[in-house]
């Protein structure tokens, strides 16, 4: 009984710490759409795609590293971060495109999020994200 | 080596400019490779590589401006040094205006690289993949500087489809491209007694198709890339009428792996009129394609391995080394951090129909070569 109380206890904990570190998908209150689907998300982030479903132009920027870059790699990208950053590099050097922006912490982040029209970024739940729009992803 | 301690030290200041200029919305990219190439027989691309060669060199820098929401404007300068190949100064790899009116359509102008096959537009910016040397036969690192980009203007975007049939990129192309001042091209006319004057040069139009069908990770794409060519030798002229030089291509990423796939076919024409003689006409056929798998084993490390395969069809004779070429090779990438990263491989090469050059090898060429290649790279 004592060990499932333990077990139960410290699932609870893991799922909570994983809940608390999901990502978040956030835009600049300028942008249109309030969902956007996994594949749409995936090809602006990897420079595939510059536009929304709607047509307006995406510009993604991302955290420059940290657990949290990474998950939203993993979950949404399907990429580590070297293959991420691998394929960026073909598109510039090619002439292609430029970087997603990088930001060192969350606030900064949001803070360019909020300020740059068509910007599409993540954070984690626990940010305050008053600033600028939630999307969903379907 | 004083190439290379130059070369990282102008990184190295670009990568302080581009620190201060980040909140313009300006970007500043480069990098800097270094080569050490070993061959037990033959020497390979221009280098004396069966005494050990670290005559290869690469450095790109580049600089964009998002001037607009859709206008962008951006130029890289690259330089090579391969051997008796490229040299160190440097050349504009890329310089265009890059005008997105949607995402339907796009337009580069300027000069602007040509996407033709998986790789064309990549090939020469080493940190974005795992070899060290791409499938000689489709793209020779001693002829891409001919190949890699035109002078006029690109019409790109994406198809619209229904989305079950999953996406389509296309891109256009128009314009004026050059020989290459110093490379493979200008050697093999030497090996013949005729010496360019001046840099031969044509139209280039073309166009890419790439469809990612409804298969997950499943890419398949073809490309068209015609050209044609006039010149001058000091003893004579040189023309070269239309050429079409068709691709396909496949590609294949699941999960941590990725194949592909790519077949060419060119014949090419090629006229060759010296003074006071009646004008020589000659035709190569040749085919070439390549097989790749490869794998990103850990976030640093990556392992892959390809068979690429070269026949001059139009030649009587496909059992002369001279006229085929097959090469298996075995590649590996560890990236040390952001900024560095090393690559080995390996090359298991039979016959010598391509990459090999008389001028460094006034030895008959034996009919099989390995070749070994070690990198190392800095990006920012």
């Amino acid at each position: 009984m004592r060990t499932n109380l333990l077990l139960s206890v410290a699932l609870f904990f893991l799922l909570g710490v994983s809940a608390g570190q999901a990502q978040v998908i956030i835009a600049n209150s300028n942008v249109k759409i309030s969902a956007i689907s996994k594949a749409d998300l995936k090809e602006i982030f990897i420079g595939a795609s510059s536009n929304f479903s709607d047509g307006t132009r995406a510009v993604p920027v991302t955290l420059k590293d940290g657990a949290a870059h990474e998950a939203f790699l993993r979950s949404y990208i399907g990429k580590s971060e070297a293959a991420f950053r691998a394929s960026w590099r073909s598109i510039v050097f090619a002439g292609q495109g430029t970087m997603p922006r990088a930001f060192e912490s969350e606030s900064a982040l949001i803070d360019y999020v909020a300020s740059a029209p068509g910007a599409i970024g993540y954070v984690t739940a626990p940010v305050s994200r008053e600033k600028v729009k939630t999307l969903s992803v379907k | 080596m004083r190439y290379l301690a130059s070369l990282v030290l102008a990184v190295g200041f670009c990568s302080c400019t581009a620190l201060a200029q980040d909140d313009h919305n300006l970007q500043i990219h480069g990098f800097a490779t270094q080569a050490f190439v070993y061959s037990g027989s033959n020497n390979y691309m221009g280098m004396n590589t069966s005494s050990g060669s670290a005559s290869w060199s690469e450095a790109a820098v580049n600089l964009n401006d998002q001037v607009t929401e859709k206008l962008r404007i951006g130029a890289q300068v690259h330089m090579t040094r391969l051997g008796s190949f490229g040299d160190s100064n440097l050349s504009v790899d890329w310089a265009l205006g890059d005008y997105r009116v949607n995402r339907w359509v796009g337009i580069r102008a300027g000069k602007v690289k040509i996407r033709w096959g998986l790789y064309n537009d990549t090939q020469d910016a080493d940190p974005g993949y795992l070899w060290s040397l791409l499938p000689e036969p489709i793209y020779a690192v001693d002829l891409r500087e001919t190949n890699l980009s035109q002078y006029g203007v690109e019409v790109y975007g994406k198809l619209l489809l229904p989305k079950k049939w999953g996406g389509a990129d296309y891109s256009i192309y128009y314009g004026d491209y050059y020989y290459a001042s110093n490379d493979g091209y200008a050697a093999l006319f030497q090996a013949q007694g005729l010496k360019l004057v001046g840099q031969p040069s044509g139209k280039t139009p073309g166009f890419d198709l790439r469809w990612k069908t409804p298969a997950k990770g499943l890419k398949i794409g073809g490309s068209l890339m015609t050209y044609d060519a006039s010149g001058r030798f000091t003893t004579g002229t040189l023309s070269q009428p239309l050429a079409y030089w068709p691709t396909y291509y496949a590609q294949y990423d699941v999960k941590k792996l990725s194949f592909s796939y790519q077949y060419t076919k060119l014949v090419q024409y090629t006229n060759i009129t010296l003074t006071n003689s009646a004008p020589a006409i000659s035709v190569s056929d040749t085919r070439s394609w390549f097989a790749m798998a490869s794998c990103r084993v850990t976030d640093k490390f990556q392992l892959g391995t390809y068979y690429t395969h070269y026949l001059l069809a139009s030649s009587p004779d496909r059992s002369n080394p001279a006229n085929y070429y097959r090469d298996w090779a075995v590649s590996s990438r560890y990236d040390i951090n952001s900024y560095f990263y090393a690559k080995l491989e390996g090359h298991f090469i039979d016959g010598n129909g391509v990459g090999y050059y008389s001028f460094n090898n006034p030895n008959p060429l034996t009919s099989q070569s390995k070749v070994v290649v070690a990198k190392i790279g800095f990006i920012f």
